[in-house]
C-alpha cells in the first residue's frame, strides 16, 4: 500500500506542464506504481483539458487558417514506431530490479555502482542539467548519514523499504525533502531498499563524522 | 479544396456531450478513413482554442501559430492513436498541445536536463501491448474463443488471425491487406470488444 503520494498541487503542476523536468520525472514513474495517484492525474488532466481549449476569452483577430490547414494535410500518416526499450530492469550485485517504464529510458544512461559508506551503493544517471538523478541501495542495515538538504530532493522507492526516523516508506512511495527537513535514512529490511533519487543541490551534513563529509559531500551525492 | 469551410465556431449551441461524441466520430474518420473534411471540422473546432491556450502560456503570436500547427499535424498524423475509451478528443488534443509547449519552453529556457515530454507522458507512444492486455485480463484461452471466433465477420477474423496466431505486428497487417493502419486498429479493437461480449453470453 503507497502512504506517500505528490501533492494536489504537485500533481496538478505536472499535468499543466509547468513543474519543474526533474520533478516530474519522479511523479511520472510514481504514477507508474500508483493506481491512485494514475486516476487524480486523468481527472486532472480532463479538467485542464477542458478549461484550457474553451473558448471564454474568445479573440476576436482571428488569423486566417487556411493556409496551415493545407499545409498540414500535406502531411503523410506516420507509420507505427515501436517504441524500443532495451533495458526494462537495473543490476546490482546480480540482482535484478525492474523499473517502472518512465524510468526505462535511464537505464541505458545510468553508471556502474560504487560503493559508499554504511553498505550504501549508488550508480549516478546522466539526466544532464543542473541536477543531480542517482539510483541508491541501501543494502540491509545500511544508512545514510543524517543530513539535510540545500535544495530538493524528491525520490521514489522502486524496491524494499526504508525509514528516516519520521516514516518508513515502502516500493511506490514518494518523498519530497527540501531544506528544512532533516533525517537519516536506514534500511531494516531484508531485500535492503532501491530508490531512485534526484536532488539540484549537494546535501549538508548536520552530524557526527559525517559533518567532516561536508566539503566532499559533491562527491558523495 | 476546403474553401467554404466557415471558421466559425457551429458547435457552440450543442451541448457538450453531444460536441465531444460529435469530435470523437470526426477523429476516427480521419484515422480510419484519411477523411479531409472531418480533419477541417476538427481544426476549426480546435485551432482558435489552442491558439487562445498557447498565446496564454508562451505569450508570443508567431510560438503560438506554431504551436497549433505543431498540434494538428499530429493530429493529421497520429490519430490511429486515439482511443475513445481513455477520454474526450479535448483532453486527447490538450495532451498533445501540453506536450510540445512543455518542449518548447525547455529550448527557450536552454534547459539542459535530458528530460522530454514523451518520457514525462507518453501521449504518442504506441502500445502495442494494450490488446495483449485484455485477453490476458480475461485469461481466454484459444479453445475458448476457437468456435466463437467464426461468428465474426470475415474482415475482422482475417485480422485478429494475422495478430494472434501469426504474431504479425499491426503495422504489418495494414501494410500486408493495404489497408490505412487505424483500420486495422478499429478491427481488432471490434473485433475484441465482440469477442468479450460472446464470451459473457456464453458463461
Amino acid at each position: 500500500m503507497i502512504k506517500n503520494h505528490p501533492s494536489l498541487e504537485q500533481l496538478r503542476a505536472y499535468v499543466d506542464g509547468t513543474l519543474g523536468s526533474c520533478d516530474s520525472l519522479v511523479i511520472a514513474a510514481h504514477c507508474d506504481m500508483c493506481e491512485k495517484c494514475q486516476a487524480e492525474v486523468a481527472q486532472l488532466t480532463e479538467v485542464l483539458a477542458s478549461e484550457s481549449l474553451s473558448l471564454k476569452n474568445e479573440l476576436s483577430d482571428q488569423p486566417r487558417y487556411s493556409s496551415m490547414i493545407e499545409s498540414i494535410l500535406q502531411l503523410p500518416e506516420l507509420p507505427q514506431e515501436n517504441a524500443i526499450v532495451e533495458n526494462v530492469s537495473i543490476e546490482l550485485d546480480g540482482r535484478e530490479f525492474v523499473l517502472p517504464p518512465s524510468l526505462r529510458r535511464y537505464a541505458s544512461v545510468t553508471g556502474s555502482w560504487s560503493k559508499l559508506v554504511g553498505k550504501l551503493w549508488q550508480a549516478p544517471v546522466n539526466i544532464g542539467g543542473t541536477g543531480k538523478a542517482n539510483f541508491i541501495f541501501m543494502e540491509k542495515g545500511g544508512s545514510v548519514p543524517e543530513h539535510t538538504h540545500k535544495g530538493r530532493e524528491t525520490t521514489l522507492v522502486i524496491n524494499g523499504e526504508f525509514s528516516d526516523g519520521m516514516n518508513t516508506y515502502k516500493s511506490g512511495d514518494f518523498i519530497y525533502l527540501n531544506d528544512t527537513h532533516t533525517h537519516s535514512p536506514l534500511s531494516n529490511h531484508e531485500d535492503g531498499c532501491l530508490v531512485f533519487s534526484i536532488i539540484d543541490e549537494p546535501l549538508h551534513f548536520t552530524s557526527g563524522v559525517a559533518r567532516l563529509l561536508n566539503p566532499f559531500s559533491h562527491l558523495f551525492f | 479544396m476546403l474553401v467554404g469551410i466557415p471558421l466559425e465556431d457551429r458547435q457552440k449551441t450543442v451541448n457538450s456531450k453531444e460536441c465531444a461524441d460529435s469530435l470523437s466520430a470526426q477523429l476516427v474518420l480521419v484515422a480510419e478513413q484519411r477523411s479531409k473534411p472531418a480533419f477541417a471540422a476538427l481544426f476549426n473546432h480546435f485551432a482558435p482554442r489552442l491558439r487562445s491556450y498557447a498565446l496564454k502560456q508562451i505569450g508570443n503570436e508567431a510560438l503560438a501559430m506554431e504551436l497549433v500547427q505543431d498540434t494538428m499535424s499530429k493530429v493529421w498524423q497520429k490519430s490511429h492513436l486515439f482511443n475513445a475509451d481513455k477520454g474526450s478528443p479535448s483532453t486527447w488534443i490538450f495532451t498533445i498541445a501540453r506536450n510540445i509547449r512543455f518542449d518548447m519552453l525547455r529550448k527557450l529556457q536552454n534547459r539542459k536536463e535530458d528530460i522530454c515530454s514523451d518520457d514525462l507522458w507518453p501521449v504518442l507512444c504506441e502500445q502495442t501491448a494494450d490488446v495483449n492486455e485484455i485477453s490476458i485480463d480475461e485469461k481466454v484461452t484459444l479453445e475458448q474463443v476457437g468456435g466463437l471466433f467464426a461468428n465474426l465477420p470475415r474482415k475482422q477474423q482475417v485480422v485478429i488471425e494475422a495478430i494472434y496466431i501469426d504474431g504479425k505486428s499491426q503495422q504489418e497487417v495494414a501494410t500486408e491487406l493495404d489497408i490505412p493502419l487505424g483500420t486495422v486498429k478499429s478491427r481488432t479493437r471490434l473485433a475484441l470488444i465482440r469477442l468479450k461480449e460472446m464470451l459473457k453470453d456464453h458463461d
